[in-house]
């Protein structure tokens, strides 16, 4: 406010002195010139009265007849302003004069011809010559105004100085209260609005012109601006709100989830508990049922041996049935501890290569069934993180289902290999053997489930559990697709789908 | 009364010998006026043009029984003209002739031979100028006459009018008297 005062006190300051200074050299142009014009015409015009005179006066000077002369002298009583007036005969002797009361006496004899200013007068001597001849001299004395006319000037130039200045102030008033004050009463709602953050403040605008335009767009956007920070006020409000309804809920939640986790902690801690119950009753009971096994077994192989004189062949056959229940029984366990032994023994992680295990399977299926001929092709680099005791087990269960399905097949063919993306590898299994139906899909990873009579394909129904349960240990994923009649693709990853992405659309090419 | 008659008687007896100092004296002024008078009257009075050629351009005075007055005025004219001529001043006696004059000064000493002398010139563009009482009445143009001790001059307009003079306004204003008939 101070500083715009002092801005506003040096304009007006500014425009006054600006205003005296045109006024003044103007006022001084025009005394100077009016007072030069006044000099030059008053000489001019005394010079010219005293030619008059003289040249009135030449026949009484040429006459000697001072009573004409005297006459003529008179007239210029009607001047009022001349003071005194003389005429002087070629010898320069006063011839006549005239004075007012007051006046400085006569000068003795006669100048030269010329004016010159004298204080408060002028005074101008005329020759009088006639035909060549000098008759005598005018003198005339005047009142020089010179002064006076400049003091009046003056006194008009302070009056009119005055009087300019007064309609200034007056003026740059009106102005003030016009242009400027509604401008600063803007700026005192717009510092005021800023200071107190009040948008409910409304400038002055009943002026009509651009300073009215000014305050009604002033109005309107603090009009929208109070509409909008009302607006953003609400909406806050309404946000903070839904904040903390969402802080409640996520915490809700969150409580939930905790609550779950520990719920799914005890349960899986039961879980485990339960199926390591379940896994070492299982282990015990298979383990210690071998040893029963065993003694039938023996028994009946020694019955055959040591009795098969004295045993009719009929009784002789059922002890080879015994027999072979008795093997297959002891295959059973065998897989059953298998199985049981891939969900109890540590992970010992180690860089494998799958190719040349899948080798080694093949090589030892290959040796047990030598009259078979099938197209076996294993990929190279087939390099994997894993454990390869278990890694060895489930690929002697894949390629061993496959060799087992392709065993009705002209051409039999097993391809075992693997899709690389980045880091994700997905191995595969693939023959053209016997495949299977879709729709019983899920259903072939579970124990003691078989798709295929023990008629037409041999096998306990627990390979496929264990090779699930081996993925699943490792952290991977299995999964088959297939046709009746057109052969199996069983696929699986060695680490978690976090790690190796999704799998599927590799799956699905491979597949094709 | 006493005193009155006595002053008078005084005034009577010293008289004579009081105008013969003064008459001394003051003719030799008055000449000197009067010779610049004449001269000066030049300037105040338009002749017309013919009569300025006559007499071989010269400006030509004509003094009539006043040769002191004559002399002067040749000595007043010597380095000076008269409407731009050189001036001649011819003093002339009885029986002389007139014609070819531009101004004619008649002294005191013709005064009774006047009117003749004013009738010869009368009508002719000739400046006459006298010196006599009432001499105006004989048809002469301005006369001179003594006023306070001063010379001073009447002027007559008809003889001028009549000799196609033209007296300037100016010589009127400062004359003692204009007559107009």
């Amino acid at each position: 406010m101070q500083a715009r005062h002092s801005i506003r006190h040096k304009i007006l300051a500014m425009k006054f002195a600006t205003t005296l200074a045109a006024l003044l050299v103007a006022i001084a142009a025009m005394i100077s010139y009016d007072l030069w014009l006044y000099h030059r015409g008053w000489i001019a015009d005394m010079t010219t009265q005293a030619d008059f005179l003289g040249r009135t006066t030449a026949p009484a000077l040429t006459f000697d007849d001072a009573r004409v002369a005297r006459e003529n002298l008179e007239l210029l009583r009607a001047r009022p302003k001349i003071r005194a007036a003389a005429i002087y005969d070629a010898r320069g002797r006063q011839f006549v004069g005239f004075a007012l009361p007051d006046e400085a006496p006569f000068p003795q004899l006669p100048e030269a011809d010329g004016a010159r200013v004298e204080r408060d007068s002028v005074v101008v001597f005329k020759r009088v010559v006639s035909n060549g001849e000098i008759l005598g001299t005018v003198y005339i004395r005047a009142e020089y105004e010179l002064y006076d006319r400049l003091l009046a000037y003056l006194g008009i130039a302070a009056l009119v100085t005055a009087v300019a200045m007064v309609v200034a102030l007056l003026f740059s008033r009106w102005v003030h209260r016009v242009v400027v004050a509604p401008l600063l009463a803007i700026s005192t709602v717009a510092a005021e609005i800023t200071e107190k953050h009040n948008f409910a403040l409304r400038a002055d605008e009943r002026s009509k012109d651009e300073i009215g335009m000014l305050a009604r767009s002033v109005n309107a956007m603090l009009a929208e601006i109070e509409r909008a920070t009302r607006e953003l006020e609400a909406s806050n409000l309404q946000f903070s709100a839904e904040v903390g309804e969402r802080r409640r809920a996520e915490e809700e939640i969150r409580e939930l989830n905790a609550r779950l986790e520990q719920r799914v902690k005890e349960r899986t801690s039961q879980l485990e508990y339960t199926n390591g119950e379940l896994e070492t009753f299982c282990y015990s009971v298979s383990h210690d049922l071998r040893a029963p096994l065993r003694a039938i077994d023996g028994f009946s192989q020694a019955l055959l041996e040591d009795f098969s004189g004295e045993l009719p062949k009929e009784g002789q056959r059922y002890l080879e049935r015994i027999r072979s229940s008795t093997q297959r029984m002891g295959q059973l366990i065998e897989d059953l501890l298998n199985l049981s032994r891939v969900s109890r023994t540590e992970l010992q992680l180690a860089d494998v290569n799958l190719g040349e295990i899948a080798q080694q399977v093949v090589g030892e299926l290959q040796l047990r069934e030598p009259g078979r001929a099938v197209a076996v092709s294993i990929w190279e680099d087939m390099q994997g993180r894993a454990d390869s005791r278990l890694v060895r087990a489930a690929l002697e269960n894949l390629i061993g289902n496959a060799w087992k399905f392709t065993s009705r097949k002209d051409e039999p063919r097993i391809e075992v290999g693997c899709l690389r993306e980045g880091k994700r590898s997905t191995f595969f299994v693939r023959d053209n053997g016997a495949g299977f139906d879709m729709a019983y899909a899920d259903k072939l990873f579970g124990a003691f489930q078989r798709l295929h009579s023990p008629q037409e394909y041999q096998g306990t129904g627990i390979g496929l559990a264990t090779v699930q349960r081996i993925v699943h240990r490792h952290g991977g994923r299995i999964w088959a697709e297939a046709k009746p009649d057109k052969g199996a693709v069983f696929f699986f990853t060695l680490a978690p789908a976090a790690e190796t992405g999704a799998p599927e659309p590799i799956a699905a090419e491979a597949a094709a | 009364m006493v005193s009155v008659t006595r002053r008078l008687l005084l005034l009577a007896l010293l008289l004579p010998a009081l105008s013969a100092i003064a008459q001394s004296a003051g003719r030799e002024a008055e000449v000197k006026i009067k010779a610049a008078f004449l001269y000066k009257f030049g300037d105040f009075v338009e002749w017309p043009p013919s009569a300025l050629e006559r007499s071989g351009g010269r400006f030509t005075i004509g003094v009539l029984g006043a040769d002191d007055i004559a002399a002067e005025l040749e000595r007043v004219v010597a380095e000076r003209t008269i409407k731009g001529r050189p001036v001649s001043v011819r003093r002339i006696r009885r029986g002389d002739s007139l014609a070819n004059l531009h101004m004619l000064f008649v002294g005191r000493s013709e005064s009774l031979r006047l009117g003749e002398i004013m009738s010869a010139t009368d009508g002719q563009p000739v400046l006459t100028v006298t010196e006599t009482e009432n001499a105006l009445a004989s048809g002469s143009m301005i006369n001179f006459i003594a006023v306070d001790d001063k010379v001073r001059f009447d002027v007559a307009l008809a003889p001028a009018g009549r000799g196609q003079l033209k007296i300037s306004a100016r010589l009127l204003a400062v004359a003692r008297k204009v007559v107009a008939a």
